[in-house]
C-alpha cells in the first residue's frame, strides 16, 4: 500500500462524510497507485455504517469507548500498513490538490513528515507549523488568525506540524512508535515532530493550498488541551529551539 | 503490572463464511476459541482451522439456545464469552472486558452486555432492538441457557451476581442481523415453524397471540428513533405472534376457535413497574410482554 490515510472520528456523520468526499478527490488527484482509508469511529454514540460514509471502500475500525486521538490514529495505521500516513481530523476537508503537494514536498525536500496549510472559514489561517516560544506561551501555530492572503507560500520547515492532516513517513513513524499514547488529547502531534527531529527527520509544511479545518468542531472543550499541554511541557520545556517572536 | 484474565470464546457456526472473519478477526486475543459448527456446507470450518480455533461438530438443530450448554462445559478458563457467528466486537474490546472483570469480576459472575443491532443496514436506535442486553461474559458454571428460540440465560447464582452494563460509553456486542426487511421475515417464518409451543389443549388462546400482536406492535414502533424501518419491524414482529398462533392452533389438532381474529380480547394500560407515556401506552412493555400477557390472561381466567 503506498499511502494509508486515518481519520480518527468521533460523532459527526455528515463532517466526516464531507471530510470523505473530499479526501477522494485529493488521493485521485495524487495518483498513488494503492491508497486505503480507515475511519477510526471513535467510541460514536451509534456505529458508524459505511452506507452513510458515501465512500464504499473505507474500511472502519469501532472502538466503544472514546480513546485518545493518538491510539485511534495509531491503532488505524497498524490496520492497513503503508508506506506513508496521512492522519486526517474529520473536521478538515482537503484542497483537492493539498496531498499531491504534501507528497511532492515529502520527495522533494526529503522531509520525513509534512503537514498542510489549513484555514479558517473566514480564510484566516488557522495552521501553516508551528512554532515554539521560550515563555509560558510554548508551541502555537504561526501566523494564526492572519488572513491567509498576506501569508507566504513559500515551503516552510517548522519544527512541528498539526496532527489535523499530517504526511508521515512508514519509517519514521515506526521508529517513533507512532503517536506518543500517554497524551488525552493534542500535543501528541508536536511530541512526535520533536521526536522525529531527534532523529534526524526533516519536517515540512506545504503552503501552496488552503484546506479548510473546521477546528475542534468535535470537541468544544475550553479545558480540552490542559492535561496533555501540561505532560508536553514537563517533557519538552528547555528542550525544544526558541522560534522568538512571529512578528519581530 | 495487571493480570491478564483468560476467556475462553466460544462460537457456534452455521455457513457462517460471510460474517465468521470478522468475528474471528476482532477476537485474536481470546485464551481459546471453540468453535461448534452444525455442518456447515460452506467454508466455515476452514476459517476455523485457519485462525487456530478448537472445531467441534455438532447435529444442525432448529434452535442453537438449548444445546449452548452442552459446550459451555467445553472451555477451559474461568471466564466464557459466547458470541453467535453473524456478531463481532470492537477493537477496544479486549481491553475493556479486561477491566469489567478486574472492576467487577469479584461480585459479579455474569455481564449484561448491550447489543447493536443492525436491520437493512441500519443500527437500530430504539424499537426494543436497543440497548438489548445479552448475558455472553460469565463465569465458567454459572449461566444456563432456557429451551426455545432467542430466550434470555439464567444467572444459576442468582440475579444480584448479574451485572448490567449501561451503554453508550462500553463495551458492546455489534450484530449484523439483517441485510433486508426480506431475510429478517424468513428468520422470523423459520422461529416460527421450529420453536417449542405448550402441549396443553387449556393453554391455548388464539386471543392471547392476537393481544401479544398488539402489545409487540405498540414495543417496537419507534419512528422518532428508527424511521420506517420501525414500522415494518413491529409489523412483521406482530405478525410473527399471529403466525406463531397458527402454528400453535394447527399443533394443538385445530380444535380451538380462532374467533378471536375478529377482536382484541384485553386492552393494556401499561405493564406492572412501568409507568406509561400519554399517547403511547405500550412504549414501555418490557421484552417479557409474552409472558406477561399470557399470565395476566390465563390468570383472569382461572
Amino acid at each position: 500500500m503506498e499511502l494509508t490515510a486515518v481519520i480518527s472520528s468521533y460523532g459527526q456523520p455528515a463532517l466526516l462524510r464531507t471530510c470523505l468526499i473530499m479526501l477522494e478527490r485529493a488521493l485521485a488527484r495524487a495518483e498513488l497507485r494503492s491508497t486505503a482509508i480507515v475511519v477510526m469511529d471513535n467510541g460514536t454514540l451509534i456505529p458508524y455504517r459505511p452506507a452513510e460514509l458515501g465512500v464504499a471502500d473505507a474500511r472502519i475500525v469501532r472502538f466503544d469507548n472514546r480513546h485518545p486521538f493518538s491510539v485511534a490514529c495509531n491503532r488505524g495505521a497498524r490496520e492497513i500498513p503503508a508506506a506513508r500516513y496521512l492522519f486526517l481530523n474529520n473536521d478538515v476537508f482537503l484542497h483537492p490538490e493539498a496531498l499531491l503537494e504534501m507528497l511532492d514536498v515529502m520527495r522533494d525536500h526529503e522531509a520525513g513528515i509534512v503537514g498542510a496549510r489549513l484555514v479558517l472559514p473566514d480564510d484566516t489561517i488557522q495552521h501553516c507549523g508551528v512554532r515554539f516560544d521560550g515563555g509560558e506561551r510554548g508551541p502555537y501555530h504561526q501566523d494564526h488568525g492572519k488572513p491567509s492572503a498576506i501569508v507566504t507560500r513559500v515551503t516552510s520547515f517548522p519544527q512541528a506540524v498539526t496532527g489535523a492532516a499530517m504526511v508521515i513517513d512508514h519509517a519514521v513513524f515506526t521508529a517513533l512508535g507512532g503517536f506518543d499514547e500517554v497524551f488525552p488529547f493534542g500535543y501528541e502531534d508536536a511530541d512526535l515532530c520533536l521526536r522525529a527531529r531527534q532523529l534526524g527527520v526533516r519536517i515540512a509544511c506545504a503552503q501552496g493550498w488552503d484546506s479548510l479545518h473546521l477546528e475542534s468542531f468535535s470537541d468544544r472543550r475550553p479545558d480540552r488541551h490542559q492535561a496533555s499541554r501540561r505532560l508536553f511541557l514537563e517533557r519538552w520545556r528547555g528542550r525544544y529551539a526558541i522560534d522568538g517572536d512571529e512578528n519581530g | 503490572m495487571t493480570r491478564e484474565h483468560a476467556i475462553s470464546l466460544i462460537v457456534h457456526t452455521r455457513d457462517s463464511e460471510a460474517t465468521l472473519p470478522r468475528l474471528l478477526d476482532g477476537t485474536r486475543w481470546a485464551a481459546e476459541r471453540i468453535v461448534v459448527d452444525m455442518q456447515s456446507r460452506d467454508k466455515t470450518v476452514e476459517i476455523a482451522n485457519a485462525a487456530g480455533c478448537r472445531v467441534m461438530f455438532t447435529a444442525v438443530v432448529d434452535a442453537v439456545d438449548p444445546i449452548r450448554n452442552q459446550y459451555l462445559a467445553e472451555a477451559s478458563h474461568e471466564w466464557i464469552l459466547v458470541l453467535d457467528s453473524d456478531e463481532y466486537l470492537a477493537a477496544d474490546a479486549h481491553e475493556a472486558l479486561q477491566q469489567l472483570i478486574r472492576e467487577h469480576g469479584a461480585n459479579a459472575d455474569a455481564f449484561a452486555i448491550p447489543r447493536f443491532n443492525s436491520i437493512a443496514g441500519h443500527v437500530m436506535r430504539g424499537s426494543g432492538f436497543y440497548p438489548d442486553h445479552q448475558v455472553r461474559l460469565f463465569r465458567r458454571g454459572t449461566v444456563a441457557w432456557q429451551p426455545g428460540h432467542h430466550r434470555l440465560p439464567k444467572v444459576l447464582t442468582g440475579r444480584q451476581r448479574l451485572r448490567q452494563l449501561e451503554p453508550p460509553h462500553c463495551v458492546h456486542i455489534h450484530h449484523e442481523n439483517y441485510p433486508d426487511i426480506a431475510s429478517f421475515i424468513a428468520k422470523q417464518v423459520r422461529y416460527a415453524l421450529t420453536d417449542d409451543y405448550d402441549p396443553d389443549p387449556e393453554k391455548f388462546d388464539f386471543g392471547i397471540y392476537l393481544a401479544e400482536a398488539h402489545a409487540e406492535f405498540a414495543r417496537r414502533h419507534e419512528p422518532s428513533q428508527d424511521g420506517e424501518l420501525s414500522t415494518a419491524v413491529a409489523t412483521v414482529l406482530a405478525w410473527d405472534r399471529i403466525m406463531r398462533g397458527l402454528i400453535h392452533w394447527e399443533r394443538l389438532g385445530r380444535r380451538q376457535s380462532l374467533n378471536a381474529a375478529f377482536s382484541l380480547p384485553i386492552s393494556i394500560a401499561a405493564a406492572p413497574g412501568k409507568r406509561s407515556r400519554p399517547g403511547t401506552p405500550l412504549r414501555n412493555v418490557p421484552r417479557e410482554i409474552g409472558r406477561w400477557i399470557r399470565r395476566e390472561m390465563l390468570g383472569r381466567r382461572n
